[in-house]
């Protein structure tokens, strides 16, 4: 019986073996067409990947660094510079890069979709001049993003700049004209643009969300004598919730990796530690590329890396039941 | 009576609720217009207005003039255009050829691929950056071939970068189009590959332009790699180059927005002439999931 059942075993997986043997043989075609894309893949993103997480393990800077990956290797000091070292800049700068990436990236996303939808339910009416009205709400994705850094940081300046103007000369709002580009308003000053560049595509997505939502449902809820709160909170957001699951995944990370607006928004001087104008790629960019400190620099990115993973895993428990798998 | 009464209110109600919306949105469209128009106007304004932010009639066409004669704009131009069209093409062929495979056929190892695409869209762009540019310095050591500070190297890098995303939506448009078209078509006698490329390649037109349009804004678009990797004047792309200018030399904001305005115009354009198939192209991936 025991020897039997092992011999079936064994035949079973023989057959496997050879059957995954006829399907390769079966696909070459498909294989082949793979290989350039999996060169492409390797070289640039797992090769490299693979000497990043080697990096972060080595002395890596300046001094160094025509050694490369023969550099000294230092085990986890370079994760002990980047966390918990009390005396290194390093460490000062990236605690508050990541709280600025964090407010940032939860505030942007958060208010983008939230934004979308309203904006998608006003343009999803019939009205006269909607393909306009459309249109216009398209331009700000069209302007390249190291030009919205550039003219928001025209539009944000304290004496001669347009929002100041406005919400103080004109309108008089504020008492004072504040100073957006220096302290605690900086994550205002990189939080705005972001959301009125990434609006109209949360816009788009949104409205082909609630165009695919058959009529139907809200005409049973009329009849049900639902208002439009209701019709809001149990059809359209439940029925929108797979598109919003997939998009605010690429958003928060897409967000947390944010880097032109805020580069071009301070040029150079972005994030003096403690600034809140830096955010993490600003700041491990400027730690790897203009201090030269490879090495802490990889391990940030490490860190990094860990957070994200951290989200995606947060991500896909909280909309584990939506995703459809295909 | 007191029915029509009710559904009066109703209807004041529901007029009321009109237009509202009509003026959050007349609101929303101002603000996303206001920062375009005003860039557009800035760069036609002289630099001593702006500064003071006093407001003068918009008629210096000058400043277009000096954008190109005080920055080396045309050449920071022509280097966008030569990385933006080589890496559109570099990476759509490639993405092309995956997208296809990945459609078509169900293999082993094609849902693993899958997952390695995915899992590229999750890192951060400088987790490769940061060893590609030590992997250039020491390819250029050994070899003499310079991958940094040329577009060559920077072609290579975009290319392989945008591959998997595009991938993604390639793939999309393939699946969508209906398999038996292939099959029709080797029972007609074509192989594989030519399958591939006189029926199926034909049909998926609308979607690889999307796709092309998608890489060539991105790469548009790019700052971070081309800033690490670009130091000489004229290999720098366009981001890059208004970056130094505004690093290097005083603030002339009346420049840097007429450098805006025209960087901003050929992907308006290209935008606009192909407004509804890239929305639909886009949208068709996100529904779907």
């Amino acid at each position: 019986m025991d020897i039997q059942l092992k011999k079936s075993g064994i035949g079973v997986k023989e057959k496997k073996s050879s059957h995954l043997l006829y399907s390769i043989k079966q696909n070459l075609f498909a294989y082949a067409m793979l290989i350039p894309a999996f060169v492409a893949m390797l070289c640039i993103h797992f090769i490299p990947m693979m000497q990043g997480i080697y990096i972060s393990f080595l002395n890596l800077n300046m001094m160094t660094m025509t050694k490369f990956l023969g550099a000294p290797f230092i085990g986890l000091r370079n994760y002990y510079e980047v966390l918990f070292n009390p005396d290194s800049l390093i460490r000062t700068g990236f605690w508050y890069a990541l709280r600025n990436t964090g407010i940032y990236t939860f505030i942007v996303t958060f208010s983008t979709f939230a934004l979308g939808i309203i904006l998608a339910m006003l343009v999803n009416r019939e009205f006269r001049g909607r393909g306009i009205v459309r249109t216009a709400l398209l331009m700000p994705w069209v302007v390249p993003s190291y030009v919205v850094g550039i003219v928001w940081g025209f539009l944000w300046r304290q004496d001669s700049g347009m929002i100041n103007i406005i919400l103080h000369d004109w309108l008089h709002i504020l008492s004072e004209k504040p100073y957006w580009l220096l302290g605690r308003n900086q994550i205002w000053a990189i939080i705005i643009p972001t959301i009125w560049r990434g609006l109209p595509l949360s816009m788009i997505l949104m409205l082909a969300g609630l165009q695919s939502i058959s009529p139907d449902y809200y005409e049973a809820a009329d009849i049900d004598g639902a208002n439009g709160w209701q019709k809001f909170w149990n059809i359209t957001l439940p029925l929108l919730k797979p598109i919003l699951a997939i998009n605010v995944m690429f958003s928060l990370v897409s967000n947390i990796y944010s880097y032109n607006i805020v580069a071009m928004m301070f040029g150079n001087g972005a994030g003096i530690p403690g600034d809140w104008g830096d955010l993490l790629m600003t700041n491990i960019q400027r730690n790897s590329f203009q201090l030269w400190q490879f090495g802490p620099g990889a391990a940030a990115l490490m860190i990094v890396m860990f957070f994200v993973l951290g989200i995606v895993a947060l991500w896909y428990a909280f909309f584990k039941d939506d995703l459809v798998v295909k | 009576m007191a029915k029509t009464g009710y559904f009066e209110s109703m209807k004041r109600k529901k007029k009321m609720k009109n237009t509202l919306s009509n003026i959050l949105l007349a609101i929303m469209v101002v603000l996303s217009l206001g920062p375009i128009v005003f860039m557009v106007m800035t760069s036609l304004m002289d630099h001593n207005a702006i500064a003071t932010g006093k407001w003068i009639v918009p008629n210096r066409f000058s400043n277009y003039v000096e954008v190109f004669e005080k920055l080396p704009f045309g050449i920071y131009f022509r280097n966008s255009l030569i990385v933006c069209s080589c890496v559109m093409i570099v990476a759509l062929v490639i993405a092309t050829l995956a997208g296809y495979a990945l459609a078509r056929y169900k293999f082993p190892g094609s849902g693993f691929f899958g997952i390695l695409i995915l899992s590229t869209q999750m890192l951060p762009g400088m987790m490769f950056l940061l060893p590609l540019y030590l992997d250039f310095v020491k390819i250029k050591e050994a070899t003499g071939i310079q991958l940094t500070n040329s577009i060559p190297g920077l072609v290579i890098i975009y290319s392989a970068f945008y591959v998997p995303f595009s991938i993604w939506i390639i793939r999309g448009f393939f699946a969508s189009i209906p398999g038996e078209l292939e099959e029709a078509a080797r029972i007609d006698g074509c192989n594989k590959f030519s399958a591939f490329i006189k029926v199926m390649l034909p049909l998926a037109v609308p979607g690889i332009i999307a796709t092309a349009i998608y890489i060539f804004l991105m790469a548009w678009d790019e700052l971070l790699f081309a800033w690490v990797l670009l130091k000489d004047a004229n290999v720098l792309t366009i981001p890059v180059g208004i970056r130094a200018f505004i690093a290097y030399t005083t603030a002339r904001y009346d420049l840097l927005m007429a450098a805006g305005s025209v960087v901003t115009v050929p992907v308006l354009i290209m935008f606009f002439t192909m407004q509804k198939k890239f929305i639909s192209g886009m949208t068709a991936g996100a529904v779907k999931g």
